[in-house]
Parts: structure tokens; sequence; C-alpha cells
């Protein structure tokens, strides 16, 4: 098969190109007794099962169990679900490519996204992600993304380090940032969101009807 | 769930008055009004609408917002408009839009001149297009299966493949990846989409995204021809459409009979149609001469035959299957009459009494294929209908996922319905009858007949199991009341020396559910040939002795080396016999090691005649393409052994004066001319129920069954037949790629007594005989228990040891 | 200063824990709700005006009596995937005061008839869920739940799982794709059976609208738009954040007298007023008041209550482009117009970007977004089609000269069609 011209700007994603391996079985419903599964990872997943009226609803939290357990939607991980799950792997990562926090390649552990949507952006993210991008480098730890919006525009420019909201970053607190996750430290902590106090002046009062607050 | 009531209504659309069916959506209404609404996601056949593609906006009075015409049901009074500037405008976008990535390369696209996405853009398009940006490319066609080609430049994303897979067949194998307009078509990490049912995404498709491999570029649609006719692969008997170019199949597709198929083929019929036009098919008539098979004219192998049935006058037996057709078992049956023959049977294991088979399928008891849609529950009894009966299997499934009919499961092996059953009971190979002595217990649940629990013992299940199908066929209908249940049994469960005794039992079932006479319920066989209720009714029915060592043995279209599940006891029957009659259109075994003379059998897209669906529908193949080779008809061929034997009544010209002498003698097929037959077929227990002779339907007093045959400390043997067991799928090119291995599947407790691993080969042994196979282990097979595909094996016991 | 609800006291330490939140007087209303007949609970809801916070400001009391009752499983599903640009406001009230929401859904549920609720919280706020987890194991643990059963279902990131149905397919296991309507959600919902959907902030309200009275809250605001509204403001403000308001006052009350408007020497160019998903207003719309209403009668909407501020430094393309590169990655990709049609625009966007572009093009491009208006699966669609119509209508001048500017910058001399190409 000859190739044919591919444009930058296209919409050329992972996929499209791919044909199946003809080798290969098809991927029904794993069978339970070939598809041997960890058995924390069976709980956690029979756990999330038991809070749903359907066993279906738990397929988010179980792709995120094999996420946390394998860095990624790795295929052995996702047949391992769909097993306890009573599914093809096919749903699953029909699911997991539906979402952006699913990784469904193989990524670096340290994730940061960069929320460079257009308030953010306003506020200087694309020079924060291009920053970031080029202080980790080619250092196969991190996944850095620019994000869409992350809900927290307040501390715009800003970045989602391993689930932790930080921001506003100054572009010369990079290296700072990156070292620390690089180190396992908590990043900029006086940066992060959970230390934020409202801005709203009048948020220190009580409500009415509300017993004596006061902060 | 009960079947809707209709009521019509009537509504306007564009200006026109037009009654309609209340609930009906637009789109089908507005065809009543000779309105035509353009759709690409919408197929009522895939269930219920998605209304993605929105390429069927229309504007109904009193809405603001344009309404899809595919999801918006038609009401008393409603005023709809489809020509109005509005609805052109977002027709004309809709179209617009789809065609942005998609590349226009109809000139090197299979599906040009026969393409929705043709049409609709010719229709209801602008004709230009603003979008000047550069399209997506991509490699082009890729492999999706051995027999599907996908091009995902071409998808219009209108879910119709995806929900096929996920909805219909139930696979769920093929999914829409990524998201928004990065989505595409595709399966879970470079796994091909092989499923039994997946050509039907091909017929689907609108446009040229998902194309058949085998048909891909063999022609246009201006070249071909379509033929209406039937598909007798298997006892479903489909509708299709053959698709013929210069006199030869180059396709099947689907030809939507609700009362049959709602308009799905699995893939040994979709594909097997390659085996009509290859080399290994005998064309021309055979005798063994000198040990050997050798052509011969056609004069000399009819006076072969005439000649050795007149020597074998009054030690003939026959036995029919495959795709013979009603007539060409009446005019076998009348010849051999003639000769003093009555030993004519098509089931290959063995079946209950002409009187008791009657009675399974008296017109009071018998169930219609679309009684599954609105059965309140559905028994699956001793067969896989995936297997053996394909198409029937997607039915149960849309009963299940649509009309919430509650299914139970009851074999031995387990089963791919299982997952959508509320009950299942699993008993011992063989061991059928002794389940539905146990189920008759359970159902008549006073105490007063033989102990469930015993009965459930003999049966190698439990009574908890018995119970929980028992309990559910018993309140289905709510409040306590069976409702309309509907009894799928397999041929195996009445076959076999004791097949009297399950039949009564069957027959002690369906009374004790009271389902005669009722609307909506009933038995329904799975026979174990293409046209089983035919052949029987025509007089293949048992019944009278079978001697067993006859001089003649007249094989109509069958090979019992491969059909018979006691392949070694023919295997003698054959050997002995001075002459081996057969009609066959490949060399099997049984053909190349015993047949003396040998009759080329003609295709199913060659023939001409009727066969008999399970459910007692009488439908007609018409030639699509004139007889290959050398070949004649197989009423002819009969007709010309008429003729020699001096039977005249036999000797007929065409298949309808057949078809015609036929109904003469069969009161329950009195009166059905081929015309009525038509394209749809005639259900001769509605039309002629009350040519049927009364029959006893029980309650019967049953014989506590014998304790199963004991494996002696081995596995105990079931066998099984996958959908691709035959003779057709071997000769496909298309279908090379579901033969391999035999499997023995093995419970993994019995696998890991034995130190044998899934993918082991091994060899698995009964008696004398033994098969290579390759382990394959399921969790759901009963410990105890081992099933081999095929019929290399007898059992009752096998060992499985490494290879 | 304005009054405040759910802002007041909201930086109370310790909030979070049950404790706090009791001393304050929490969990103390929603049992004296639940003795209340259920109708006459929905009626206060309906009397009290609350108009739903997450977009479509539909009155919270009303679809509540949609909800048909009967022996069915009903559901209560609380809307936190909050993944409007430009808004925040749930994640600061779940962050801070985790109980006052569960609170509002004991009697949300009971307003339903509903004894199974989840919190659909979108994945990205890991440390919010965290918090809200931990406090649903709390009153869990204290009681106070009753027999309603309530969990936690974190997202995976996609907006669209904000739209209701979509989120509904999500929470049930699939990809987040919108269903069809009819039927809606309070007939046919969560495993097909009747489900009320709220937003946070919305169900947050309950428990204050309880305790004041609904009459008392229907005064606050102004007619049809009554109550308190956190709005979240963001963009080139001085001080971004979310600010409770009272429904009604002058937006320019709101971008200059609380956020402190653009920096130094800047002026308003275009704003938001109620996420990305409406259409853009100019800085002669200043003293529109904020309340549903009036924004609709300016042709736009209040939304998600999301105050984007963009000032004259920046270019209208560049936000337009940003803006519909947000939509096309977002358009879960099931009907068509929205999925060719916010690809279709970002790409000619990239080339007006580029400098490729004619001023025809505009009208190639706002005749796109008509084509997508109205005739999408859910609004996505439109939510990108009708901001990126107002900025082409109010900005058009802009986009021609920027046009100009990036062709003749790059190349004064270049023929916009390479010589020969048409021959
Ligand atoms: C594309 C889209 C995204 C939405 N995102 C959200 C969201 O993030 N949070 C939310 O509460 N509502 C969102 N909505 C609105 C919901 O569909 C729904 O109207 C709301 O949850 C109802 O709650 P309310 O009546 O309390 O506002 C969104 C709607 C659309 C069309
Ligand atoms: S491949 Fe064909 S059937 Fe499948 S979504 Fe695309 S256009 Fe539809
Ligand atoms: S046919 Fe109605 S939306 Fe596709």
């Amino acid at each position: 098969m000859t190739s044919v011209p591919r444009y930058a700007h296209g919409s050329r994603v992972p996929g499209w190109d791919e044909a199946v391996d003809l080798d290969k079985d098809p991927a029904s419903v794993p069978e339970p007794a070939t598809t041997p599964v960890p058995d924390d990872l069976r709980a956690e997943i029979e756990g999330y099962v038991a809070r749903y009226p359907d066993r279906r609803s738990a397929a988010i939290p179980a792709l995120w169990a094999v996420q946390r357990r394998y860095g990624w939607c790795a295929p052995e991980g996702v047949t391992q679900a769909a097993e306890v799950l009573r599914l093809t792997p096919a749903y699953l990562m029909a699911v997991a490519t539906f979402y952006d926090m699913l990784e469904t390649r193989p990524v670096g552990r340290n994730t940061v996204y960069v929320c460079t949507n257009i308030s953010c952006s306003l506020c200087g993210a694309d020079e924060l992600l291009a920053r970031i991008q080029r202080e980790v480098g080619d250092d196969s730890d991190f996944n850095v993304r620019g994000f869409e919006c992350l809900g927290a525009c307040d501390i715009a420019p800003m970045a989602s380090v391993n689930g932790t909201y930080v921001g506003p970053i100054a572009l010369d607190e990079v290296p700072e940032l990156v070292a620390q996750v690089r180190a396992g430290e908590e990043p900029l902590p006086a940066r992060q969101l959970r230390g934020r106090a409202s801005v709203d002046p009048g948020a220190d009062r009580p409500a009415p009807g509300e017993a004596g607050a006061g902060a | 769930m009960p079947r809707p009531e209709r009521r019509d209504i009537t509504f306007t659309i564009d200006g026109r008055e037009v009654t309609a069916p209340e609930n009906t959506m637009l789109v089908d209404a507005a065809k009543l009004g000779d309105v035509e609404i353009p759709v690409f996601c919408y197929e009522p056949k895939l269930g219920n609408p998605v209304g993605a593609c929105r390429m069927c906006l229309v504007e109904i009075e009193g809405i603001p917002k344009l309404q899809t015409g595919c999801s918006t049901p038609v009401k008393d009074g409603m005023v709809v408009h489809t020509q109005t500037d509005r609805v052109k405008e977002a027709q004309q976008g809709v179209v617009e839009f789809l065609l942005i990535n998609h590349p226009l390369d109809c000139p090197v696209c299979d599906k040009g001149g026969e393409c929705p996405l043709q049409d609709i853009s010719f229709g209801w398009g602008a004709g230009t297009s603003r979008f000047i940006e550069p399209k997506r490319h991509f490699t082009k066609p890729l492999e999706l299966s051995p027999v599907i080609a996908i091009d995902r430049e071409r998808c219009i994303m209108c879910y119709r493949c995806v929900r096929f897979s996920q909805e219909i067949s139930e696979d769920y194998q093929l999914v829409l990846l990524e998201r928004g307009a990065h989505s595409y078509v595709g399966t879970f990490d470079g796994h091909p989409y092989v499923a039994p049912f997946s050509g039907n995404i091909v017929e689907l498709c609108p446009v040229g995204a998902l194309t058949s491999r085998p048909y891909r570029f063999r022609a246009r649609p201006w070249d071909i021809e379509g033929a209406g006719s039937l598909c007798t692969l298997c006892p479903g008997q489909c509708n299709v459409h053959f698709t013929v170019r210069d006199d030869k199949v180059m396709r099947v597709l689907s030809r939507q009979n609700d009362g049959v198929d709602d308009g799905w083929l699995c893939d040994r019929g979709r594909f097997a149609y390659q085996a009509i036009h290859v080399d290994e098919r005998i064309t021309a008539p055979m005798v063994r001469d000198g040990g050997e098979l050798r052509e011969v004219s056609w004069e000399r192998a009819l006076d072969e035959a005439a000649g050795a049935l007149r020597r074998a006058r009054g030690s003939i037996r026959a036995l029919a299957g495959g795709g013979a057709t009603n007539e060409e078992a009446f005019l076998l049956e009348g010849l051999l009459a003639s000769l003093d023959c009555t030993a004519l049977e098509s089931r290959p294991a063995g079946g209950p009494s002409p009187a008791l088979a009657a009675a399974l399928a008296h017109p009071s008891l018998q169930a219609a294929v679309p009684d599954i849609d609105y059965a309140h529950a559905v028994l699956v009894l001793d067969t896989e209908l995936v297997d053996d009966m394909p198409i029937l299997d997607l039915r149960v499934r849309k009963g299940v996922r649509r009309n919430g009919v509650k299914l139970a499961v009851a074999t031995s092996r387990p089963s791919s319905l299982d997952p959508n059953a509320a009950a299942i009971a699993r008993f011992a190979p063989g061991a059928a009858e002794a389940f539905v002595a146990a189920l008759d217990a359970a159902l008549l649940g006073d105490g007063s007949g033989a102990s469930v629990d015993e009965l459930a013992a003999l049966a190698g299940t439990t009574a908890a199991e018995v119970g929980a199908v028992a309990d559910l066929l018993k309140s289905a209908g709510g409040d306590e009341q069976a409702g309309d249940v509907v009894v799928v049994h397999g041929e195996r469960a009445t076959s076999g020396p004791r097949a009297d005794h399950a039949a009564k039992a069957l027959l002690n079932v369906a009374a004790r559910l009271a389902l005669a006479g009722r609307e909506g319920a009933g038995l329904l066989e799975v026979p174990s040939s293409a046209n089983g209720r035919g052949l029987r009714e025509v007089g293949f029915a048992g019944g009278a002795e079978l001697p067993d060592a006859p001089t003649a043995v007249y094989l109509l279209r069958t090979d019992p080396l491969r059909d018979a599940p006691d392949r070694s006891a023919w295997d003698r029957r054959l050997g002995r016999a001075t002459t081996v009659i057969v009609h066959a259109a490949f060399l099997t075994e049984g053909v190349r090691e015993h047949a003396s003379v040998v009759f080329p059998a003609e295709s199913y897209a060659e023939q001409d005649g009727t066969v008999t669906h399970p459910d007692g529908r009488i439908q007609r193949l018409r030639p699509a393409i004139t007889l290959q080779g050398d070949n004649r008809y197989g009423w002819q061929i009969l007709a010309e052994l008429s003729r020699r034997l001096g039977h005249e009544a036999g000797a007929v010209l065409t298949a309808p004066q057949a078809w015609q002498r036929l109904t003469e003698a069969l009161p329950a097929y009195a009166g059905i001319t081929l015309d009525e037959i038509g394209g749809r077929g005639v259900r001769w227990p509605e039309r002629n129920a009350s040519a049927a002779d009364e029959a006893d339907l029980g309650p019967f007093a049953l014989e506590r069954p014998p304790a199963p045959l004991s494996p002696n400390g081995a596995l105990r043997l079931g066998t099984y037949r996958t959908i691709w067991d035959a003779p057709e799928v071997e000769a496909s090119p298309a279908l090379r790629y579901v033969l391999g291995d035999g499997h023995v599947e093995l419970s993994p407790v019995d696998a890991r007594r034995l130190g044998i691993a899934d993918g082991e080969r091994v060899v698995v042994a009964s008696g004398a005989d033994s098969a290579e196979a390759v382990v394959a282990l399921r969790e759901a097979v009963r410990a105890g228990s081992a099933f081999v595909s095929g019929n290399a094996l007898a059992g009752p016991g096998v060992e499985v040891r490494k290879a | 200063m304005s009054l405040k609800l759910l802002f007041a006291g909201i930086d109370e330490p310790g909030l979070r824990t049950i404790d706090v939140y009791r001393r304050r007087g929490g969990y103390e209303i929603a049992p004296r709700a639940l003795e209340m007949p259920r109708e006459a609970l929905v009626e206060e809801l309906k009397a009290s005006g609350l108009r739903g916070r997450g977009g479509a400001g539909f009155s919270m009391g009303m679809k509540a009596s949609f909800i048909p009752q009967g022996t069915m499983d009903k559901y209560l599903v609380c809307n936190a995937d909050e993944s409007e640009p430009g808004t925040f406001k749930d994640r600061e009230l779940m962050f801070k005061n985790p109980h006052a929401l569960i609170e509002g859904m004991i009697i949300g549920a009971y307003a339903a008839g509903a004894n199974r609720a989840f919190v659909f919280i979108r994945g990205e706020y890991v440390e919010v869920a965290d918090v809200l987890e931990a406090a649903v194991d709390e009153a869990k643990a204290a009681g106070v739940l009753g027999d309603l059963e309530l969990w936690v279902h974190r997202g995976a990131g996609a907006y669209i799982c904000g739209e209701e149905t979509g989120l509904l397919d999500a929470l049930e296991g699939k990809r987040g794709n919108p269903r069809l309507k009819p039927p809606f959600p309070a007939n046919q919902g969560l495993y097909q059976g009747p489900t009320l959907i709220n937003n946070v902030e919305t169900l947050m309200t309950i428990p204050y609208i309880l305790r004041m009275g609904a009459s008392e809250y229907a005064k606050i605001g102004v007619e049809n738009s009554t109550g308190t509204k956190v709005v979240s403001i963001s963009g080139n403000v001085r001080r971004p954040g979310n600010y409770e308001i009272e429904l009604g006052i002058p937006a320019r009350e709101i971008i200059y007298g609380l956020a402190g408007g653009p920096p130094e020497g800047r002026e308003v160019k275009l704003w938001f007023p109620g996420g990305s998903s409406s259409p853009v207003l100019t800085k002669d719309d200043l003293d529109i008041p904020y309340d549903f209403d009036s924004l609709a009668k300016a042709r736009t909407m209040l939304g998600s209550g999301a105050i984007i501020v963009v000032d004259d430094s920046n270019s209208v393309v560049d936000v337009c482009l940003k803006l519909a590169t947000f939509y096309r990655h977002e358009s879960c990709g099931k009907c068509t117009p929205c999925r060719e049609g916010t690809n279709w625009t970002v790409k000619m966007l990239e080339r007006i970007h580029s400098g490729e572009a004619t001023p025809m093009d505009l009208d190639i491009m706002a005749s796109v977004q008509t084509r997508i208006i109205g005739n999408c699966l859910c609004v996505l669609g439109d939510a990108m089609a009708m901001p990126v119509s107002s900025m082409i209508e109010k900005f058009r001048p802009e986009f021609e000269a920027y046009m100009d500017e990036v062709r003749l910058g790059a190349d004064a001399h270049a023929p916009l069609v390479p010589e020969g190409a048409l021959a």
C-alpha cells in the first residue's frame, strides 16, 4: 500500500490508519478461566460495581483503577476489567478513548495538565505550557498536556499537577515546580488552590438563619 | 410484554392528509403519503432511533425547532412540512457537513451506484460545497476482518455498524473510538471483528466505508441482477437476494422477511455462496468403477441407479437432509414406495414416532418465529441457536433486549445466550429427557409425580436449577400466570432410542404451561437439517422398521458420516450395502468412500422447489442462476429414475408439477399454490390448521428415565456442531479463516486435575475412536463434562490426555 | 455590601467537617423538610423562584414536580461536571462547604421521591472529590442520610458530560453521548427511571431557601430571577474569583466593582456573561442588569453565571479560535452538524489566523453557524455557533482588518491564489 499525503493541520488521530491484525483472535467477553485478574484489582472493581444498580456503571471507576495500576489503560488491564465487568474490552476501550483523562497510550507517571482555555490563555497560559514543556524536556516521567478549562480561571494561569491545582504560576517559578515534581515534593505549596481564601469581600459574614459563623 | 395495539390516526404532511398507525415514526408514516424524508442513521431493524445524522429534520407546526422525523412518533392532527425553506436549508447543511470530510472518491468506490450517500446528496444536497480546506486522508482500505474492509475516510458516523454489533448481535466487538471529529469505527487493540453475524454491517453501511472483501470490485451495480430466493444452509431459511453477474452468484444480501429473519443473515449464509462456484463441486454424475468414482454420462448413471434400486427392492433405506426440497423428498418417497420401501428418515440421530413428532409440531402447539418477539418467556432447550439456527439467536436477543422477554436456557453446553438468561439449567450431555421430566414435575409442583430432586439428579443437574426454570416459566405472565411461553427445542432433545419418552415429557411441559391453542405461544423445534420439517411432513419421518443392513442406501443431500452422531454405525452400514446412491455437491468422506452412484446436487441458488420452515412456513426456492456444469435438477433426476422404474406418478415434467402433486397428496399442504407462497411464504399451521390430524397432546404418565450411561470415571462427552460445520463453508475461500483445529472444551477444574492448559493440543479418546483437539477452557463448563465439536467421537465417556 | 447566603462564612476553618457544619446549624433543616408532605416541599421550591444554576435556568421546583411518583426506582443526580469554560463556582462551593451540598441533596432527593443519589463530579476535580467523598462518608457515619444511598461518581474528562443526558450515559458507564429528547430525564433518566438532575449550586441553595422561607428568598433579586447567584469572573480583570451577588445588579458592578475591571489602561473589549457558550457582549452592554431575563433580552444568556472579560489588548480572532477549538475538542461526535460544523469552523478560523482567508470566508463561517444552530442533537453545537456568530456580527471590521494585516504582513505581494492555479 503506498502512503498517502497527510496534512499537519488535518485531524490525524492515532488509530485512523490502523488495520486489525488478522492473526489475533476476536476480542469477545474475556473467558474467566483464561483471564487471570489480580485479586486486589478484582476486589476494587467489584466494590465499585456494588454502588450501582447496573454493573456497567462501574466502567469509568474500573478504568481509573486500571490506570492507577498500569499507568495507563493498558490492553492487559482493560481485558482484566472487562472480565470482572463481563463486558468486551472493546466496550471499555470505547469508553476510555472518549475521556481525556484516561490514557490509551503509555505516558509518564507525573501528570501536568496546563489549562489553555480562554481565561487562562488571556493570562499567559500558552506561554506557561511552552515553558513547562521546555523545562521537562524529554523526561519520560512526565505527561505534560495542554488541557481544556480546568475550572480554576481564578488562579490563571494554572496547572493541575498530579491532581493538585496550582496557580497562578509565574514563568520563573516553572523550574522550581518541575524540580519539586521530580523530587516527589508538593508542587509550589504557596500557590496551591487549597490554601486560597475567597475573594468575595462579604464571605466572612454569616448567612441569615445560620448560627453564628465567623472566620 | 404485550404486543402493541395498532390504532390509526390522520396527520397532514406537505398539505396531504395521510392515515398511519399512531406512533409510527414520521419518516415511515410519511412514506404512506408518498413523501420521502431522507435518512442515514435511521434503520428500524436496529431498534430505537439515535437521531444522530440529522438528515431527517422536518418542521412540525407548533414546535419551534426542527424535529428529526426518524424519532418523532406521529400523532393525530400533526401538521408536518418537509419542503419549506428552513427544512431545505437544514438538509443542505447536513449534506454539506457530511461531505466536507468525505473523500468523494466515488469512481473508485465499490458502493457507487447503490450508495445512499450519493442518492441523498443528489436529491437533497445543494450540489456545491464551500469547503476548500484540505480533506483528511488516511491509509485505505484497511482490513477490519478477513471478510470486511474498512475505509475510514468515507465513514459518515451513522452508528449503524456499531449499533448492530452492540444491540443486535450483542458481540460488542465493534465500537466507536475517540471522540468528536476524531471518532472512528474500530475494535479493541487491533483485534479483528470476527463474529457470526459480522457481515451484516456491510449491508447496513450507507456509504462505501464497509465493504465485503469477497465482493469488492467484482461488479458494478448496473452489471448485476438480483434474484430473490432462500438460504438453505441451515433450518433458519433466511430470505435472500442473490446478486448475480454472468450467471454467477457474486454476493448474498438479506431480503427482509420479519416472519423469518428480521432482515439479517449470518456469515455462513452471507459468504458460503462461494461454494457454488468452486472447482471442488461435483457437477457431473459419477459411478464407482473399479473402486474409483468416475464421471460418466447421465444415461449411464441413471441406468446404474435404476438397476441397483430395482435389484434392491424391499431392502432400501433412505436418508434425506441438507437442503433437499419437499418436491425431491416427495418424489423419492413415491419412487421408493413403488419398490416396497418405507424406511425413510431425516433425523440422523433417530426421533420419536411419527405420531409423537406430529404432536410436537401440531398446529395448536406450533409457535411462529415472531412469537419470540413478544412472548412472556422463552425456553431454549438443548440447542445452541447461534450454531444450530443462527438467525433465531438474534431473534431471542431482540425479544429479551427490546421487549423484556424472560429467557430460560437449559442446555448441557454453556450457551452464548447465558448472559441474557434469567434462569439457566445445565444438565448432563444426553440427559435432556430426564431434565424435561424434572421440569414437568417441577411445573406440576404438587409432588404427585416423581420427585424433582430425583429426576434432576438423573439429569445431572439440581432441583434448584430446574426449579428456577420452572418458576420463570410459570410466572412469566405476571400474577403467577404462565403467559405466552415459547419453547425452542433442539432436535437433539427428542432423539436417540428414548426419543418417544423425551417427546412425551416435552408434551407434558407444554400441557402444564397450557400452550395448546394459545396465540403467541407454543413449541418451536430446531431441526438438524435445513428442511427437516418439510422432509418429515412429506414422509421422511422414521417410523417404519429401519433395516440395519439394507442392500441399497439412498442418501438425498446428506452424508451421515458427517451429519449423524453414530458415525461408525453408518460407516459399517454403508460399507455393507451393495449400492449407495447419493445426491451430493461435494465429495465428503461418506460419498468418497461408499457411493456407488453420485448425482451432482445443484446448489440452493440453482434449486427450484419448496422447503418448510421449522415453524411451518412453506417457502419457495427459485433458481437465481442456471444449472452449473452438467447439473440437472434433483426433481428431474428423481423423475427420470421414476420413469425408468415404471413409476409413472413420479415422472413429473416440472418442479411446479411435483408441488401440485404433493399438495394433492398431503392434506397439510392442500390447496397451497406457488403463487400464494410467493416471496413471503405461507404458514400451513395457520392456513390449513384443520388439516392436521387429531393428535394426543398428553399429558402422559412418564416412565422414569434411566440413569445416564456411566462414563466410567472418564469425562462425560457432549458434542456440538459449530455454525461453520458445513461442506459449503469449507469450500468457500472467504471463509477459510474460520476453519481450524477442533476444540475440546473443559472446565478449569478438570483441566487442573489432568494437568492440561488452555490452548494445549490433546488427544481425546472414546473407546477405539480418538481425535486430536485443542483445549479451550471455559469457566461455565460443568466439571465432569467435555465438549467436542463434530461427530468423531460417540462417548458416553472420553479420556483427555496430552498429545 | 450585598447579602451573602452560600458564601457566608465559607472560609470558616473546618467547615468541611460535619462538626463545624452542624455547629452552624447544618443538618437541621433537612429533617424538618422531610417531615413536610412532598407536594408541599415542591410547592415551596416553586414559590422560591429558584432557577437552575447550571446553564438552562429552568425552575427547580417545576422540574421536581415533573418527576412521576410511583413504585419505580427514582434518582437524584447532582451535576458537578462544571466544565463550562470560565466557570468555577461549584468547585469552591463543594470544596469549602461539602455538607451544604449533601444537605441540599437529601432534601432534593425527597422532593423527587428518590432514594438513590449520585454526584457526578468532573474527574479533574480530584481534590474536591476527595473532600466531598470524605464528607459523604462522615454524613453516612452520622446517619444524616437516612435511607438515601449517595455516591460520588468521578468523571474522566469530557465537557459533554455536563449536558444532562450525556451525564446520565456517562454515569451508566457509557461514552457520554447525549440522548435524544424526549424522553426527558424527569420521565426516563438514569437506568430508565425518573431522574431529577440539578446543578451543585441549585441543590446547595435549597437549605438556605428553606431556612429563610421561600417567600423571603423570593424577595431577593428581581422578578423571574430571584435569589443570589455565585458568579465566577475571570480573564482580564484584576480580582478574578467567585462573588455571590444578588441577581439583577448591573454587570458593571460585578466586572468593575467587585472584580476591579481590566488592568490599568485597558478597556473591556468583549465579555461572555454566562460562560463561553453565551453570545458575547461589548463594553456598551456593561449596564445590563445581571439576571436571566435582561440577558436574554440582550440575545445572550446568564448560563452558568461565569463572566469572562477580554480586554482590548487581545484580538477577537484569537479568542474566537480558542473558543471554537474547545468546542471541536469537546463535541461528542454523535450528530453531524456539531461534529463537522465545529471542525470546519476551526479550520476556517485557522485559515483566517494564518492569513489565508478573505472576507467571503466570514460569510461562509456565519452561514455555517446558522446551519448548526437548532439542528443538533444537544446544544453543544449551538454553544459554539452562538458566540461565534455574535463575534462575527459584532466584530466584523476587526476580523477583516486582521485578515488584511496578517496577509500583508506575511508577504505583501503574495497573491491569494497562486498564479496558474486557476488556469
Ligand atoms: C454542553 C453542555 C454542558 C453543560 N455543562 C454543565 C455543567 O458542567 N454543569 C451543570 O450544572 N450543567 C451543565 N449543563 C446544563 C445541564 O444540561 C442541565 O441543564 C443542568 O445540569 C440542570 O441543572 P439546573 O437546572 O440545576 O441548572 C450543560 C449543558 C450543556 C448543553
Ligand atoms: S462505517 Fe458505515 S455504518 Fe459504520 S458509522 Fe461509518 S458510515 Fe455508518
Ligand atoms: S435519520 Fe433521523 S437523525 Fe439520522
